[in-house]
């Protein structure tokens, strides 16, 4: 416990951390004072025009389903040249879509939160994984390169307890930030939107999925700073991690991607750890296979293939917990100088 | 050896690394230190002594040996006796961005220590005003206090110093005399590693000289010196020649200098006076030289290998002995040895 409470407060007197906090703060203040000013809040005048518009558009989708369907019946209808009619009608059926047209689409100069929440909330995650990483790497690596472990140490003399605590510690307060920020951050959009913006259609399902990203944001956030502490444990240093990251991206997804295309092997991108990174927090993501056509001369050919968040949270896991497992088992056993 | 607070027997450490090879720093060694003590551990650069310490300490892994603290097997059981051993390795490095109160606040945290302690022993180590700033603004000296502050944090039982006098200045070496002594009288146990020869014969009774990894000599002070006394004396006269002569006539072993003679084997400096008066040459000064624990120091460890030769580190040879194999035990000896 107290072996805790001395890591927290090891970790949140790191000046690296501090500073990755001051960024962050900064980046988020610049992001909302220019959202602001950029933003007015719709007359009622503007959200009327808006929502002709999307009710207009509508229209015209239920009229292009409905001619669509006149068509199959071998009705006649009245043809508008150049007008394309899939050969499946239900493409067309505008209760079938994803997502219809909606006011907030047509208004311009106004901050709409359901259209902007989920690119911000992106973004923010994005930093949050830099900032899990980058603390992850340095705590530990500063802290073994200053000889602050074998100081440790000579106190607690349990490796494993040591680092143990000292992930937790890492993972608990970057997750504790990480909450902090990313609620912090949306409830000043959310504020913002409805002072000098416009909320949007706000239902159950945008808050569902907006949850959603945010949960596996915050998940992956917690990988990287896992990985990068591993790392760096094994590496005895900061830099470790950052050389391991940008080593592997220039030889693997760089490199290796050039020699996976010029030896023509079916579906690169599935080998690259990048696309798992985007497959778990966009929940899938469709890939285009080069390769998958090549054979077929005519007709239909689909090579496109999807990457689904599950086995990409399954590759992940399984790449954090190998690394760290692989800390653990050499700090144990390692001469500390 | 039930009252052992240190127990060292056949203890090996070999490095291996993949560019110089194997490495023996510690080649069967052993150490006994004994309840109450003030024990000098000594020995020549690259000897082993930290290495010692540290596999005792469980930092690194010794290979073969057994190895006992305050009657807890090392390292195995190190964390059952942690609590009450303070130590230092080799000038200890610090996290430069931390204060040296917050270094050792961090530290009290972590053992469990009243963090209300800190100010006391950075006080006793003569950093009170200094403590709420950077390390890595401290003097050599006060990192080296800083040092002995955290192995005093928590009132240790036993106490082992490597080298705490490195970059002391005279003053502080001698607080470091009145501490180690006051800390002495107070019961505690201490292991001191020094190359200031002359502070280790003030403040040691016990000594344990290392060489090449093994031990050369160990037991009390008093008796290694005695060991080590040749019942030399220095003799001035105004005649050297004629004084060597009648002293060589006498049969006594005589080395001539620019300006004084050394005779040795002579218990009795009567021998020498009575030997030169009856012939009429008159004793100018007549000086026992005792052994101190420099010369017996060099005389064990500092005889280059080639004479005329700087000697190297790891290079010393007991003198006649051209291998390291020996073991001169002269605590087992004893005075008449
Ligand atoms: N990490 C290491 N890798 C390889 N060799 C090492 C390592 N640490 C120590 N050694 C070697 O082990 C031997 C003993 O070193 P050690 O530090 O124990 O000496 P020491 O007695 O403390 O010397 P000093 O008086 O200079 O502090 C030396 O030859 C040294 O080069
Ligand atoms: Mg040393």
């Amino acid at each position: 416990m107290n072996l805790i409470r001395a890591e927290v407060e090891r970790l949140s007197a790191r000046r690296f951390v501090q500073l990755m906090i001051v960024l962050l703060m900064l980046a988020f203040g610049v992001t909302a004072a220019t959202t602001l000013a950029g933003s007015h809040q719709p007359t009622a005048v503007e959200l009327a025009a808006a929502q002709r518009q999307a009710t207009a558009n509508i229209r015209g989708m239920e009229l292009e389903h409905a001619r669509c369907l006149a068509r199959e019946r071998g009705e006649p209808f009245r043809d508008d040249p150049g007008l394309y009619l899939p050969s499946d009608c239900s493409e067309l059926d505008p209760a079938l879509q994803d997502r219809l047209p909606v006011a907030a689409d047509y208004l311009t100069g106004v901050f709409t939160f359901t259209r902007q929440a989920e690119p911000l909330l992106y973004f923010l995650v994005a930093y949050l994984v830099l900032f899990g990483f980058l603390v992850g790497a340095s705590y530990i690596g500063a802290d073994l390169n200053s000889g602050g472990v074998v100081n440790l140490l000579l106190w607690r003399p349990r490796r494993l307890t040591v680092l143990g605590t000292k992930l937790g510690t890492l993972l608990g307060t970057v997750l504790t930030v990480s909450v902090l920020a990313s609620l912090a951050y949306l409830v000043t959009f959310w504020v913002i939107a409805q002072i000098a913006g416009y909320p949007g259609p706000t239902n159950a399902a945008f808050w569902a999925e907006l949850g959603a990203i945010w949960g596996r944001g915050l998940t992956l956030v917690l990988l990287a700073a896992a990985i990068g502490f591993a790392i760096a444990t094994m590496g005895r240093h900061t830099a470790a991690a950052l050389g391991a990251v940008a080593a592997y991206l220039v030889v693997w997804e760089l490199g290796g991607r050039i020699v996976l295309q010029i030896l023509e092997v079916a579906r690169p991108d599935q080998l690259m750890l990048a696309s798992y990174v985007g497959a778990w927090l966009a929940g899938e993501v469709r890939f285009w296979d080069s390769t998958a056509c090549r054979t077929v001369t005519s007709g239909y050919c689909d090579g496109s293939y999807t990457l689904t968040w599950q086995p990409a949270l399954v590759v992940l896991l399984l790449l954090t917990a190998g690394l760290a497992a692989s800390a653990f088992a050499l700090f144990r056993r390692r001469d500390l100088l | 050896m039930t009252s052992g607070v240190i127990e060292i027997e056949g203890l090996r450490k070999t490095f291996h690394s993949l560019r110089r090879g194997r490495r023996v720093a510690v080649d069967g060694f052993d150490l006994l230190v004994e309840a109450g003590q003030v024990h000098g551990f000594l020995g020549p650069n690259g000897s082993g002594k930290t290495t010692t310490l540290r596999a005792l300490l469980g930092l690194v892994r010794a290979d073969d040996g057994r190895m006992r603290v305050l009657g807890a097997n090392a390292p195995e059981q190190l964390p059952q006796v942690a609590g009450r051993v303070g130590a230092i390795v080799e000038s200890p490095q610090f996290y430069g961005n931390f204060t040296g109160y917050r270094t050792l606040r961090l530290l009290a945290l972590a053992g469990g220590v009243p963090v209300a302690r800190v100010d006391e022993v950075l006080a006793q180590v003569g950093l009170a005003d200094r403590g709420d700033e950077r390390v890595k603004g401290y003097s050599l000296g006060m990192k080296q206090r800083l040092a002995v502050a955290s192995a005093l944090l928590k009132r240790p039982e036993l106490l082992i110093l490597d080298e705490p006098a490195n970059g002391l200045d005279p003053a502080g070496i001698r607080e470091m005399r009145d501490l180690v002594r006051s800390l002495a009288a107070n019961g505690v146990t201490v292991l001191i590693s020094s190359h200031i020869l002359a502070e280790i014969q003030l403040i040691c009774d016990h000594v344990t000289i290392i060489s090449r990894g093994r031990r050369v000599t160990a037991g009390p002070v008093v008796e290694v010196l005695a060991g080590f006394d040749h019942n030399e004396h220095l003799v001035r006269v105004d005649d050297l020649d004629r004084a060597e002569e009648l002293l060589l006539a006498a049969g006594l072993t005589v080395t001539g200098h620019a300006d004084h003679l050394v005779v040795s084997g002579v218990p009795d400096p009567t021998t020498v006076s009575r030997t030169l008066g009856e012939q009429g040459v008159w004793v100018r000064e007549l000086t026992p030289l005792r052994p101190d624990l420099e010369s017996v120091f060099l005389e064990l460890t500092g005889t280059p290998a080639h004479p005329g030769v700087p000697r190297q580190v790891d290079g010393s040879t007991p003198p006649g002995q051209p291998t390291t194999d020996q073991e001169i035990d002269l605590g087992m000896r004893g005075v008449d040895a």
